[in-house]
């Protein structure tokens, strides 16, 4: 197909500054010059053709015999219907972990609302008892999120999880993708597994 | 015969390409001149998808840059993250643990490989293969889908840290590059055989758009398109960074510089790209991937939850940003188009003074008038897919 | 003379229905599941009755619908008259092509002698060359007429390229006509009885020929340069709409079967079946229906397998839509008049040549 040039005779190789063994220039011009079959488009339309007619009936074979395992050949999915399977590194909507009793974590320290690079978290802490306290309101404007996964990273209390939703963030209106925290409140038995994926990412696992 | 010419009266069409049209999908504008199908002039109007990058940069922590660089190069986010990454390093000069620069190699190459199956795929589009452009689109996903399960989303990624990496391999990663690879090879093959041979892309692309290599270079051609013109000039080689020096892998380069050479060099980067990728896999050694440096990189999750001195250190560096020492550094990676460089300026606050991104396309889109003009209306169509010219990239 | 009217009446019912009423939509939906199940898709599934989906054969009576009540859209500056007259122009020449084009023989039923082509003409091939010239206008006023750039440069090259490929589409026919010595395509249909004596094995450059040019005056990819999309947004007709729009895009199908029905006819034997004479097929069922039925059940075999070739020529012209790349504008002008047109001269010749020899 191509052979390993070391370009010794060209002054770029000079410019680059690289040893011809360690660069490993090669070239990729396969030729110059179309051979007449070539030249006659017939064959290679010819080959084409039977490229794609093998992808048809390959694929429709798969139609009617699905492979074991899945549902067809092809790759696409009917979205709605089926779905795929989410690695668990998948980040969704943000979404606030509650108490057991349904109060939220958040001790509304702000770490989040600094880092989040969209600036689309906003808090007003509050005192629940003296040295208690907690976000009196938390607003997440999903119209702003970028789904970075930052929040969830610095959070200091795994109060903020990335879940895997990710339907229903389309709106006709702003003001309803502006989140606020009952609507954001999940049970922790609910993102459990995230909570655990969090917990084993950031840990001493990784130093 | 003169005299006829004379009295007809003709005059040159003026038309405007872009900003949405088909053709331009980098949101870039096109102000052709035509007589009758040639082109006699052309201006290249760019700048519909600026978001004041570097100037927002100024304004947030060295950390909260790294999801905006996501949004530079979007068909290859992670190569910019890294780009970034490298470059404040440089700034702190500081030096990653070996697991964390493979980890980086596997990420820089993936998004290489998506970024040129997309580059191939929209030029076949483009040129009416509709067929070729879902073959690799189709292999693109399962690229993303490896990137996905590394980084937790598709395109915007947000991996890289300073200092480290977002997390480690999930687990069965390697049984998943294996069959994605698979995947990637058997369409590569089927897209090989429908484009490259056949006599109707031949000649849509060759002798199209070609430059000499000293033109290229005087308009500063860096990447796929510099090396089609037959500079073997890759920063991977030149000027090695992570563990490239490491890796066994050919730069491949072309002759004339036109479109088929370009088109023939990202054939070829999208199979060494798999090949280091592997490499990479196989030689990782084990161990942290962080640096041991709680104002740079956060520690683990425990000793926030568990010591007043990690807590405060993690509030300190969240609040008020990493704090290289005053400075300025350039940094440049092989991007998916090119030399991709950060220019940073550090006055010792949290913040960046200034970020500035030398855009690879950039350079490319300048030279747009001098590849076309002359040429036919068709043949702005594979010359500007083969630029590549990324919007979120170029205009910033 | 009623017999006769209603017999044509009768034809001409039967072809439009085929044509119009089963093709035009199910080739769309054709074209968008084979395209989908060829590139690793499912293709258009959405529209359903009730929750049944018919694997999106319902898009094409979404689509029917949409772009029937779509506003008819027509440029400020356009030329009224000859924008609302371009897809008429466009539209009548690819239905009443199929007028000449033989689905089947001739047969004797009750009597009468029932020959199925709804005009059977002395000058046959010619009655299209005719239409397809007339084809031209079309597009090239929607070109001219939209005052827009775009559709100005699109009608500018479909004048180009459709005129200079009917003349090489031409003399790659001569070739067939000479062989078979009669310029009526029942004549032509009826001489392949023999599966040697089938077109394709007595002309194969000149079927190359007549593929390429009819794909090319049909404006379909590799020749799609009049409506390029990446270069000319959509050609002639970037400035129509709705129900205008929909008959552009049903004329194109509509010459679509047509080019078929014609590779059939001149090429592929027609509606006969490879080694089974019209005889033969009449005295197989003869045995069990009567001699009227067993003309019927010969017509119905015949029409159908005349159907079935142009479904499979449909499936062909399809395939290579969606394989390959188009040419450049300045390409496929050379194409005609350095390649085509003196490859079937060259055809020409040596078939007469070879034909007085004989």
């Amino acid at each position: 197909m191509s052979t390993t040039t070391g370009l010794g005779q060209s002054p770029y190789s000079v410019q680059v500054g690289v040893p011809a063994a360690v660069l490993k220039a090669k070239k990729v011009r396969r030729r110059l010059d179309l051979t007449l079959w070539e030249k006659l488009y017939v064959a290679e339309i010819v080959r084409g053709l039977v490229i794609t007619s093998k992808h048809f009936f390959i694929n429709m074979l798969g139609f009617i015999f699905p492979p074991a395992g899945k549902k067809r050949k092809v790759f696409t999915v009917y979205y709605p219907e089926e779905k795929l399977t989410l690695p668990s590194a998948y980040r969704g909507r943000p979404v606030l972990v509650a108490h057991a009793d349904g109060s939220e974590k958040c001790v509304a320290c702000g770490l989040c609302e600094k880092m989040c690079p969209a600036h689309a978290i906003s808090i007003v802490a509050a005192e629940k008892a003296p040295g208690e306290r907690y976000p009196a309101r938390y607003t997440l404007d999903l119209g702003r999120c970028v789904y970075c996964g930052y929040c969830e990273e610095v959070c200091p209390k795994e109060a903020i999880v990335m879940s895997d939703e990710y339907q229903g963030l389309a709106q006709g209106d702003r003001n309803l993708l502006r989140f606020q925290k009952e609507q954001l409140l999940r049970p922790e038995g609910k993102v459990k597994t995230r909570l655990y994926f969090v917990r084993r990412i950031y840990s001493k696992w990784n130093y | 015969m003169s005299e006829i010419s004379k009295d007809l009266h003709t005059e040159h069409m003026v038309i405007n390409m872009g900003p949405s049209h088909p053709v331009t999908h980098g949101t870039v504008k096109f102000l052709a001149t035509l007589e009758g199908e040639t082109i006699i002039d052309l201006d290249v109007e760019i700048g519909y998808l600026h978001r004041g990058f570097e100037k927002m940069c100024e304004n947030s922590t060295w950390q909260q840059v790294i999801p905006y660089t996501d949004r530079l190069n979007y068909v290859s986010p992670l190569i910019n993250n890294t780009g970034y990454a490298l470059a404040v390093e440089k700034l702190l000069g500081i030096d990653v643990p070996e697991r964390c620069k493979y980890l980086r190699v596997i990420a820089c190459e993936l998004s290489r490989l998506s970024d040129h199956l997309t580059n191939v795929a929209a030029a076949g589009l483009e040129l009416g293969a509709f067929t070729a452009f879902l073959y690799f689109v189709e292999a693109r996903e399962l690229v993303w889908d490896l990137i996905e399960a590394l980084c937790g989303a598709r395109v915007t990624v947000n991996y890289i840290r300073i200092g480290g990496l977002k997390n480690d391999l999930p687990e069965r990663f390697e049984e998943k590059v294996k069959y994605t690879f698979k995947e990637v090879r058997r369409l590569w093959k089927d897209v090989d055989k429908l484009l490259t041979k056949n006599r109707i892309f031949i000649d849509r692309v060759r002798g199209v758009g070609a430059i000499s290599a000293e033109e290229a270079i005087a308009y500063g051609f860096t990447g796929p398109c510099l090396r089609a013109c037959g500079v073997p000039y890759d920063v991977r080689k030149a000027q090695p960074y992570l563990v490239y020096d490491r890796m066994d892998f050919e730069v491949p380069i072309g002759e004339t510089g036109d479109n088929y050479d370009k088109y023939l060099v990202r054939m070829e980067e999208i199979q060494q790209s798999m090949r280091i990728v592997e490499q990479a896999l196989a030689q990782m050694p084990d161990g942290p991937i962080n640096v041991r440096m709680p104002q740079v990189r956060m520690e683990p999750k425990e000793k926030i939850y568990s010591r007043i001195d990690s807590l405060i250190y993690h509030f300190k560096t969240v609040i008020e940003g990493i704090k290289p020492p005053p400075g300025e550094v350039y940094l440049a990676v092989e991007g998916g188009n090119g030399e991709l460089g950060f220019y940073l300026v550090s006055d010792g606050s949290g913040k960046p003074y200034k970020c500035r991104v030398r855009p690879p396309c950039f350079a490319l889109t300048a030279a747009m008038p001098r590849l076309v003009k002359g040429r036919l209306l068709a043949d702005i169509v594979p010359t500007f897919d083969m630029i590549n010219m990324i919007g979120g990239e170029c205009d910033r | 003379m009623l017999a006769d009217l209603i017999e044509s009446l009768a034809k001409i019912v039967f072809i439009f229905t085929v044509n119009v009423g089963v093709f035009a939509p199910i080739l769309g939906w054709v074209e968008r599941k084979q395209s989908a199940v060829m590139q690793d898709r499912i293709g258009a599934n959405r529209a359903d009755i009730l929750g049944f989906t018919a694997i999106g054969l319902f898009h094409s009576l979404a689509d029917a619908v949409k772009l029937l009540t779509k506003e008819d859209f027509v440029p400020a500056n356009a030329n009224k008259f000859f924008h609302t007259l371009a897809p008429f122009i466009a539209l009548v020449p690819a239905i009443s092509a199929f007028a000449i084009i033989p689905f089947g023989g001739r047969y004797e039923l009750f009597g009468r002698e029932i020959n199925l082509v709804i005009a059977d003409l002395d000058v046959g091939i010619l009655y299209v060359f005719a239409l397809a010239g007339l084809a031209t206008y079309g597009t090239v006023l929607a070109g001219w007429s939209s005052r827009s750039n775009w559709s100005l440069l699109g009608g500018l090259r479909a004048s180009a390229q459709m005129l200079s490929y009917e003349v090489a589409m031409g003399l790659s026919i001569i070739g067939i006509i000479i062989v078979y010595g009669s310029l009526r395509l029942t004549d032509i249909g009826a001489a392949q009885e023999n599966f040697f004596r089938w077109g394709i094995f007595l002309q194969p450059v000149g079927f190359i020929i007549y593929m390429t040019c009819a794909i090319a005056e049909n404006k379909r990819i590799p020749f799609d340069i009049p409506e390029a999309e990446s270069e000319l947004v959509a050609g002639y007709f970037t400035e129509y709409s709705g129900m205008k729009f929909v008959m552009f895009w049903m004329a194109e199908f509509l010459e679509m079967v047509t080019i078929s029905a014609i590779v059939t006819t001149l090429f592929f034997g027609a509606w006969h079946i490879p080694f089974v004479t019209d005889a033969m097929l009449l005295s197989w069922f003869s045995g069990f229906a009567g001699p009227n039925g067993a003309a019927a059940l010969a017509m119905a075999v015949n029409i159908a397998v005349f159907f079935a070739k142009v479904s499979f020529f449909i499936w062909l012209q399809m395939t290579i839509r969606w394989t390959l790349p188009r040419f450049r504008y300045d390409q496929v002008m050379r194409m005609c008049w350095k390649m085509l047109l003196p490859l079937s001269l060259i055809n020409l010749s040596i078939t007469g040549l070879v034909v007085l020899l004989l």
